[in-house]
């Protein structure tokens, strides 16, 4: 394993831009050549030596044996992650909007919370969040027909709106609630929500959504027989019948 | 300036790969020049590219940009040089279809369908299109005071009202789509022959048809009708396109041209009652064009990928968007016409795209004439125009064509004739059928050719036609020809291999026809009823005013000058 | 000299209905009448309270100064600012915006419109499903069937049930509001429901489940239906759908009640999925109503410019599209901008207040012919014609139909045009300036 340390220099008012963070773009330079890759603030086109301090060892490596740990304060540094195929990217605080879009491989651990557009069209690998992420964790990009397509994403705290929304496959697993329109036009992921959400599975086609708390399902979903999961009751639906109606819905019973 | 040595091809001057110099002067092709040398020797050259059917400014096209980011984000470039940002494939900005034309060697390009009353929209986006010359056709086909003069048997009044609707449209010839069936739309229905009357208007498509065919040529207009068949795009459709050409075989050219250009000949050569048996009729159309002379064509190729469809056929459009549950656009403009927008992918793997692919192949190898011919995807229906490239190593190299169809549905050879077909085009079909033709069918006497007084628009490839093989080094070919050497517009280098020097704004050509006044005087009443009633305008605020063509080019026609110089 | 000058078929450069058919009266180089306009057109063209002169906060004081001072202190503050925002653009003409798209590629700034406060979400709703639509005068002759929803034309739209809607007289509809049904859905009873021939109330937020429900009965599903969907009984949605489907031509019009609660483009991606599938069954368009006059052309200009109509970064020098996070409202409320330059709309009112306070910690430049909130927080003001009264150009009603606005008055004041030509050009002075400084 070849481990990189980057920090940021200052507090960054304006957000950066630093796609350039990731495993394969690292992998064949030294330290000296990875201190000059582009990184964007705005209309200013930067190095990353310019605003983040970079450690570790100097020798390329293969993508797969990279580690590159993000020490300090992330969180307005967007496309942390872009591409990955392999590696890891551990952040240790949060991490900026588009973290891990498109990746395909790797895993990225996020020690706080994600803003929004985790993995947006993430196509395989492993997100981990140990705090709460934004909107659009693993939805596609405006007008485009499918979001996520493969790999794990797993958000420990709660997920904003719109999560999955497109989704054409892999799985999300958020531990606590989801805002509104959870895995909206899903077209064969799935979808585990610990906590309660609001009219999941808008339009969806394909798939699986298991809401364990509570939620408002949409009248153009068909109430089903009571299904247990893992030693739990649930009630089953199909939907969205605007569409075929070939999804699958399944809300926690609440115990009275 | 002088291009020295290169190998021409200008087949409407009658020259054919000759090696030659060029000499232009002031934006034009003279006898002998002096300046800055270009050496060409060897090298493949021929005049600017003209596309005369593409859908390229105005609503709809901005409504497919509006619709697709997903596509805008595709082909992204930063602001560069002389360049503005660029966006976007099938339904690029306007800066990047100046661009890319540019570097493709193309230097005219013609909008296909603008309706009257959004005529301002279509001239405000075609005058940020750097670089080309261009013009817009205007749509006739379900106008209601053409259908109410189609009715009326009153022709000299309908050509008063082309000519004042060309005028008001700033436009350029007279475009007719599904003629009938986008009134019909109207209340959510379609035409289903050229005989079937239009609702409320007592006219069926095919006197529509027959009385602007009449009226265009009354007027002596540059261009002949531009039609977009009934029906296009559905199985067995081919006999709707023998029908409606014979429409019109007895209507004498005012000029000399083809009597009727069908657009995207490709939609609507189908056989077959259904998609089960969907089949290619290509050989019959050319048949047919093989044995008359009023009518020419565009292919409208249909390339595997990623398309935005955009029509004036509205009807067509929203069996698109059910049939591939696609997103839908849809916009009717009042009196006069409706359109719609979806997205589309072709695969190779889809029984009836490979169909589709191998029909627009067909018609261009199977018609004898280049002249009656026109290369063109009808961007972005069938295909970006950026892939005309393809297309034309397409038809240029049979082995080409075979190592594409073997990657296909395997029912293919039974359903197209295609893989018999020997013909490989060379440079001259090629030149005539980018070049040369579409010029002359749109009748533009300046443009399409290299002889003295042209303007001075032209390709250098980076290719030496002598030397190369066409029908063996096909990738070869498209590499040389995606990206010109020289494109030269108005005598300005504007890009050199790909890379955009200068961005000129190029002119916007329109046609205004004369005709006698008491016709005009016959016509107003009418026309100020429709405004006072119908029309959401007023009359006053209906003509595209002339701040929207800072580089106008007016060409004159009519009833009541002598016919202009013919097209040679 | 001052004698009355009669202007016929001027247009209205208020609202989205951009009438056209207004009667003005000018004498002495000021509009006396403005016929046939409502009374919020009117006052408009009448106008009202002007800037007079272009000022620049010196000291915490807005001072006078003169229109190159104000164009070299703006470009200043755009060339220091590492992201700067181009805001507004809702009452200018499309001429003005070219412009700016122009600057904002120029210095790399973003560049929104005031569609990100209002039919942003219909934006992103379109690019889901596609927009079937028609030009207004489509549903003049031909709509039996209108509903209005979410929306209230009565009062801000006051021309629209005439000219274009409830009330109009067309081929197809020689009887007007007599022949024509008109349905109204919303959350409150309003004065455009008190026109209504249904008036259907919903609760707060459901619209979506309520479009939802609809399209379960337009398809002929509505057995699994609930009794009740969004506050509203079964029998009541069952009426409403036979009465689309009834239709001969129908058409919608939504307004902020509709992309502004609670689903926001889910309920526009939703309603566009209805009035498609109404397409199975009859004639349907359906349109948004567009508030201020040209916000639409604003969007059309920047589509075809850049590929996006609203919310286009240009910070990386290639444009980005992503509302969520290139809205000037995600900029200011995220703190993601040090710069902005307002025109023709009122940033300081558009916003939420902690949105708003964002701007005034960072230098601001106004472009606007009248004060208004925003002056109070702008370091740089510059007074401009008012585009459609004192100024030509075009604008794109609210069903995309473009207009070239008449110049109806003189103006001594510079047009939107040619202060950002005036900015663009001292960029490139100043540009210039610290090239040959630093070379
Ligand atoms: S309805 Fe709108 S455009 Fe018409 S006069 Fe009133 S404010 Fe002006
Ligand atoms: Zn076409």
């Amino acid at each position: 394993m070849r481990s990189i340390v980057i920090a940021p220099r200052n507090v960054f008012c304006i957000s950066v831009e630093a796609e350039n963070i990731s495993p394969d773009r690292f992998a064949p330079l030294k330290i000296e050549e990875i201190k000059k890759l582009i990184v964007w603030q705005g209309n200013r086109q930067k190095i990353l030596s310019d605003l983040f301090t970079v450690d570790g060892e100097d020798s390329p490596s293969k993508a797969e044996d990279m580690a590159i740990r993000l020490s300090g304060d992330f969180s307005n540094v967007k496309r942390i992650g872009e591409g990955m195929t392999s590696g890891a990217i551990e952040v240790q605080g949060s991490a900026g909007m588009h973290a891990g879009n498109h990746m395909s491989g790797g895993i990225l651990s996020i020690a706080g919370n994600a803003d929004d557009w985790l993995a947006r069209e993430m196509l395989g690998g492993r997100v981990v969040v140990m705090g709460d992420a934004g909107n659009y964790v693993g939805a596609g990009y405006r007008g485009e027909k499918c979001g996520m397509r493969g790999g794990e994403i797993e958000v420990r705290g709660n997920a904003g709106a719109y999560l999955g929304e497109h989704l054409c496959g892999g799985s999300i697993r958020v531990g606590g609630n989801a805002g509104d329109f959870p895995g909206a036009a899903n077209q064969g992921g799935t979808i585990f929500i610990g906590g309660s959400t609001y009219l999941p599975g808008a339009e969806m086609s394909k798939g699986t959504i298991n809401v364990r708390g509570e939620t408002k399902v949409l009248p153009s979903f068909q109430k089903m027989e009571i299904a247990q999961i893992d030693g739990t009751d649930y009630q089953k639906y199909l939907g969205d019948l605007l569409e075929n109606g070939k999804g699958e819905l399944f809300v926690g019973v609440a115990v009275p | 300036m002088i291009i020295r040595g290169g190998i021409v091809y200008d087949p409407s001057n009658g020259i054919f790969g000759e090696e030659m110099d060029l000499f232009i002067d002031r934006g034009k092709m003279v006898e002998e020049a002096r300046g800055e040398e270009i050496d060409a020797s060897g090298l493949l050259v021929m005049p600017g590219g003209v596309d005369a059917h593409a859908h390229i400014a105005g609503k709809k096209v901005n409504t497919g940009r509006i619709m697709r980011p997903d596509d805008s984000r595709l082909g992204t470039e930063p602001r560069n040089g002389v360049c503005r940002p660029s966006t976007g494939y099938t339904v690029p900005n306007c800066y990047a279809m100046g661009y890319r034309y540019a570097r493709m060697g193309y230097t005219t390009a013609f909008e296909a369908a603008t309706p009257i009353l959004e005529a301002r929209h279509t001239h405000e986006e075609l005058q940020e299109i750097p670089i080309i010359d261009k013009g817009a056709l205007t749509l006739f086909g379900n106008n209601w005071q053409v259908m109410e003069c189609v009715r009326d048997k009153d022709l000299s009044k309908l050509a008063a009202y082309v000519a004042w609707g060309l005028r008001s449209a700033r436009g350029y010839g007279v475009k007719i789509v599904n003629p009938g069936g986008g009134e019909s739309w109207g209340f959510g229905t379609n035409v289903k022959s050229v005989n079937d009357p239009v609702p409320n208007f007592d006219v069926t498509p095919a006197e529509i048809i027959r009385g602007l065919a009449q009226a265009n040529e009354l007027l002596h207009l540059p261009h002949s009708i531009h039609l977009h068949f009934n029906n296009l795009g559905k199985p067995g459709n081919y006999t709707t396109a023998i029908e409606t050409l014979d429409l019109l075989k007895d209507i004498k050219p005012s000029r000399m041209r083809q009597v009727v250009h069908v657009a995207h000949m490709q939609f609507s050569a189908y056989g077959g009652t259904g998609w089960r048996d969907f089949e290619s009729k290509a050989p019959v159309i050319a048949d047919y064009f093989n044995s008359h002379n009023h009518a020419t064509m565009d292919m409208g190729q249909l390339l595997f990928g990623s398309a935005t469809t955009m029509t004036a056929d509205a009807p067509l459009e929203y069996g698109n968007a059910r049939l591939t549950h696609n997103k839908w656009s849809n916009h009717d403009i009042e009196l006069e016409e409706s359109s719609g927008v979806v997205p589309m992918i072709y695969s190779r793997k889809m029984l009836v795209n490979a169909v589709q692919w191998a029909v627009g192949l067909e018609l261009a190898l199977l018609v004898d004439d280049p002249w009656k011919v026109l290369m063109t995807t009808d961007h972005p229906n069938g295909s970006p125009f950026v892939n005309y490239p393809e297309v034309v190593t397409l038809l240029m190299s049979k082995p080409k064509r075979d190592a594409e169809m073997a990657s296909m549905h395997e029912q293919l050879q039974k359903r197209t004739g295609l893989g018999e077909i020997q013909r490989e085009l060379d440079w001259a079909d090629i030149a005539i059928m980018t070049r040369a033709a579409p010029a002359r069918i749109l009748g533009l006497p300046d443009k399409g050719h290299l002889g003295p007084g042209a303007d001075a628009d032209i390709t250098i490839y980076n290719l030496k036609p002598e030397e190369l093989d066409t029908s063996q080094d096909h990738s070869l070919v498209k590499k040389a020809i995606s990206t010109a050497m020289y494109t030269i517009k108005g005598g300005v280098v504007v890009s050199k291999d790909g890379k955009i020097l200068c961005t000129p704004p190029g002119r916007a050509f329109w046609v205004d026809a004369a005709v006698p006044q008491a016709d005009t005087d016959r016509l107003m009443p009418d026309l100020q009823e429709k405004f006072a009633k119908y029309y959401s305008i007023q009359l006053s605020n209906y003509a595209v005013q002339d701040a929207y063509l800072p580089h106008a080019n007016v060409i004159r026609a009519g009833l009541s000058i002598e016919p202009l110089q013919e097209v040679a | 000299m001052s004698e009355a000058t009669i202007i016929k078929d001027a247009i209205c450069s208020f609202c989205g209905c951009l009438c056209d058919d207004i009667i003005v009266e000018v004498e002495g180089g000021k509009v006396q009448r403005a016929r046939h306009a409502c009374p919020l057109g009117s006052s408009k063209i009448m106008g009202h309270g002007r800037i007079e002169s272009p000022m620049i906060r010196k000291d915490g004081e807005l001072v006078e100064s003169s229109f190159q001072e104000a164009y070299d202190r703006s470009a200043q503050i755009l060339l220091q600012a590492n992201k700067p925002l181009m805001y507004g653009w809702a009452s200018t003409s499309c001429e003005a915006a070219e412009k700016g798209i122009l600057l904002a590629e120029e210095v790399g700034a973003v560049i929104d419109s005031t569609a990100t406060v209002c039919h942003g979400p219909s934006v992103i709703g379109i690019e889901e499903k596609g927009l079937p639509g028609a030009t207004l005068g489509q549903v003049k002759n031909r709509a039996d069937t209108i509903i209005f929803w979410g929306c209230n034309p009565a009062e801000a739209h006051p021309r629209h049930f005439r000219r274009y809607s409830s009330n109009s007289i067309g081929r197809f509809t020689p009887q007007g509001r007599e022949g024509r049904k008109i349905i109204v859905v919303d959350v409150r009873a309003t004065r455009t429901s008190r026109n209504a021939d249904k008036f259907v109330r919903i609760d707060p937020g459901c619209d979506y489940e309520v479009i939802s429900a609809l399209r379960m009965l337009v398809a002929g599903k509505g057995d699994i239906l609930p009794e009740r969907v969004g506050g509203v009984l079964k029998a009541d949605l069952a009426e409403l759908a036979a009465m689309l489907k009834a239709a001969r031509f129908g058409a919608l019009f939504f307004g902020l009640g509709l992309t502004h609660s609670r689903g926001r483009y889910k309920n526009i991606d939703n309603a566009l999925s209805l009035v498609a599938e109404l397409n199975q069954h009859t004639k349907f368009v359906v349109l948004p109503m567009r508030g201020h006059y040209n916000v639409g052309g604003i969007g059309q200009t920047l589509a075809w410019s850049s590929g996006y109509p609203m919310s286009v970064d240009f910070t990386r020098g290639m444009p980005y599209f992503n509302p969520g996070e290139t809205a000037a409202c995600d900029l200011l409320a995220r703190k993601d901008t040090d710069a902005a330059l307002i025109i023709a709309a009122d940033a300081a009112s558009n916003f939420p207040r902690a949105t708003a306070e964002a701007l005034a910690n960072i230098p601001v430049i106004q472009i606007d012919p009248y004060e208004n909130p925003t002056t109070l927080l702008s370091d740089v003001v510059i007074p401009c014609a008012i585009a459609g009264v004192e100024v030509e150009g075009t604008a794109y009603r609210m069903d995309g139909l473009a207009l070239r606005l008449r110049k109806m008055v003189d103006s001594s004041l510079p047009s939107d045009e040619e202060i950002l030509m005036g900015i663009l050009q001292s960029v490139r002075k100043q540009r210039q300036m610290m090239a040959n400084e630093g070379a």
